[in-house]
């Protein structure tokens, strides 16, 4: 692992010398913002059950879907398209290593763009203040939902891009993997009331999950499944990368 | 330095590679001269570790490159073709990160840079971005690169492909300064290039080594076509019985020129060299001479020779194959 130090540097130099970067992060926060927002403007008209942080967290689908195609697509997919992935390949480096860093990487600056709504929290404490105090636990607990399941759709969008060469094929290809584990299984929950698959299905719904998370509920059982979810994700990965060497 | 043994490689229905097997001792200058096409890049790709043999031994400094892959990766500095880049990194701190990978101690990794950047004569362009550097220049990096680790093997595969032919001429030197410390093997389709840099010449043809020698020898002993050409003033009638007479002349060819010189194609036997002979022939005959010169048999001629001879081999064994068949 004495690589990932220097790869991980890499990473995240490249996410800043290209323009990707601030793209994204200008998209993010275009989208986090309008949504601050509407939620504030919402909560101005009358007294309800809900906190702004809490309908924020609820609405963290719509730029995942977006920003993880976006920051994932390039990792392996240009590497094999340039052919710099041979260059990588033949320095003292795993095939692990290589792919645990662009993982690290994108895992980095997700996280930073999260950080920054970390803004919207000291805007709301300080025109709350008097009225009603703002509650941490729960704004803590959200974001820490955010990054466990954020992170696991890196490693699909991660694994996503070293299955082809073209860029675009990869964001494609994991929007239709985001799309299906957040939209798509929750809208099974709705399909399927009641019975053994809506147990199943409300148990997989990172939307429950979130629920729950954005409540300040800390929850075991999802993190050990997204967390199982990376691993298994980083572990085909490195195999796909690998298998240049048995085809 | 480097050790194949029966070196087999299979791609999906395609066989690059059957049967190689070589040796380069340290401090060679070997170069790997094939058409496109032949398994140069694949030869290189599995001493590197890249992509590992069908089967066949690979030794690399004295390391199996399938089980010790990371150990040859840090005795060897790799260039691959077309020299692949990351186009968005600064040129030193593209060589600071390849250090790094490459395991160049914190203390001594500002002064290992320093030392390639000046010896590939990157000093100039060292701050500015690779995607905006000459194809020369980035040839210089992906250079500078593969020397970062103070390799024991070099392996630079079509080191200058694309380069215009003064770029060509500096990178030749680069090489040629660099055999004095390092082990190299490179590959080439450039005849010239090769007889220029390498010491030695492994020449492999659809994954098969067809001949390895110096440039020299294989001129030597693969010579065949070193015709000596003879411009003199003489009957033709006489020419012909005379020269022919020579000992170690194969056949002789004239042609009378307008202004009375009569041009003679000479064919000495294998191995010959006749000239001597024959000028005493001509001297004691008293016939004025303008010219005697033998052509040169370059690599290039032994190349397309022996590229040409397996073919056709090939060919024979296609069809004895097909007759069998029947």
């Amino acid at each position: 692992m004495r690589n990932v130090a220097a790869l991980l540097r890499r990473e995240l130099n490249a996410y800043f010398a290209s323009v990707l970067g601030y793209v994204v992060l200008m998209f993010f926060l275009i989208v986090m913002g309008v949504t601050f927002a509407v939620i504030v403007n919402y909560l101005n008209h009358g007294p309800t059950q809900l906190t702004a942080m809490k309908i924020m967290f609820s609405m963290f689908w719509l730029p995942s879907l977006v920003v993880i195609p976006m920051i994932t697509m390039r990792l392996l997919a240009e590497e094999k398209r340039s052919g710099t992935i041979e260059m990588l390949m033949t320095a003292p480096v795993t095939d692990f290593e290589v792919v645990f860093s662009k993982y690290l990487g994108a895992v980095v600056l997700y996280t930073l763009m999260w950080a920054l709504t970390g803004l919207y929290v000291l805007i709301l404490r300080h025109f709350s203040g008097g009225t009603t105090a703002l509650d941490l636990g729960p704004i803590a607990c959200g974001y820490i939902g955010v990054l466990v399941i954020g992170q696991f759709l890196i490693a699909v969008g991660v694994l996503s891009s070293s299955l082809t060469k073209n860029q675009v094929t990869a964001a494609l290809m994991s929007f239709s993997l985001v799309f299906i584990l957040l939209i798509v299984v929750n809208w099974l929950g709705y399909l399927f009331q009641g019975g053994p698959i809506n147990k199943i299905v409300k148990a997989l719904s990172a939307f429950d999950h979130m629920d729950d998370f954005s409540r300040g509920i800390l929850d075991v059982r999802p993190i050990v499944l997204y967390v199982m979810g990376t691993v298994a994700a980083l572990f085909i990965t490195t195999r796909v990368v690998e298998s240049r060497k048995w085809r | 330095m480097i050790k194949v043994e029966n070196l087999t490689k299979r791609y999906a229905g395609v066989t690059a590679l059957s049967g190689v097997s070589f040796e380069v001792n340290r401090g060679e200058i070997v170069g790997f001269l094939g058409p496109n096409g032949a398994g140069k890049s694949t030869t290189m790709r599995i001493l590197t570790g890249f992509i590992p043999a069908s089967s066949g031994r690979v030794e690399v400094a004295g390391c199996d490159v399938f089980e010790d892959s990371l150990e040859v990766r840090r005795h060897v500095g790799y260039m691959p073709e077309n020299n692949p880049l990351y186009v968005d990194m600064r040129v030193r701190e593209y060589l600071k990160f390849r250090a790094k990978l490459k395991w160049v101690p914190r203390t001594e990794r500002n002064e290992r840079i320093h030392d390639v950047v000046e010896m590939c004569g990157l000093t100039d362009v060292q701050h500015r971005v690779i995607g905006h550097l000459s194809k020369g220049y980035r040839q210089r990096v992906g250079l500078g690169d593969a020397l970062l680790g103070e390799p024991d093997l070099l392996i630079l595969d079509e080191p200058t492909i694309g380069l215009d032919p003064v770029q060509i001429r500096q990178v030749r030197q680069l090489i040629k300064d660099l055999g004095k410390r390092h082990t190299i093997l490179l590959s080439s389709h450039i005849l010239p290039e090769v007889e220029a840099t390498c010491n030695r010449v492994i020449i492999i043809h659809h994954g098969r080594i067809l001949a390895s020698d110096t440039p020299d020898n294989l001129v030597k002993t693969l010579h065949r076509g070193g015709v000596i050409r003879i411009e003199l003033r003489a009957p033709p009638n006489e020419v012909e019985s005379k020269l022919g007479g020579v000992e170690g002349v194969e056949s002789v060819t004239m042609d009378a020129g307008a202004d009375g010189y009569v041009e003679v194609l000479v064919n000495p036997k294998a191995g010959a060299d006749p000239r001597e002979s024959l000028y005493s022939v001509i001297a004691s005959n008293r016939w004025s001479l303008r010219e005697l010169s033998r052509t040169r048999t370059t690599l290039e001629d032994i190349f397309v020779q022996i590229t040409r001879e397996e073919d056709e081999a090939e060919e024979e064994r296609r069809e004895a194959r097909r007759s069998l068949l029947r």
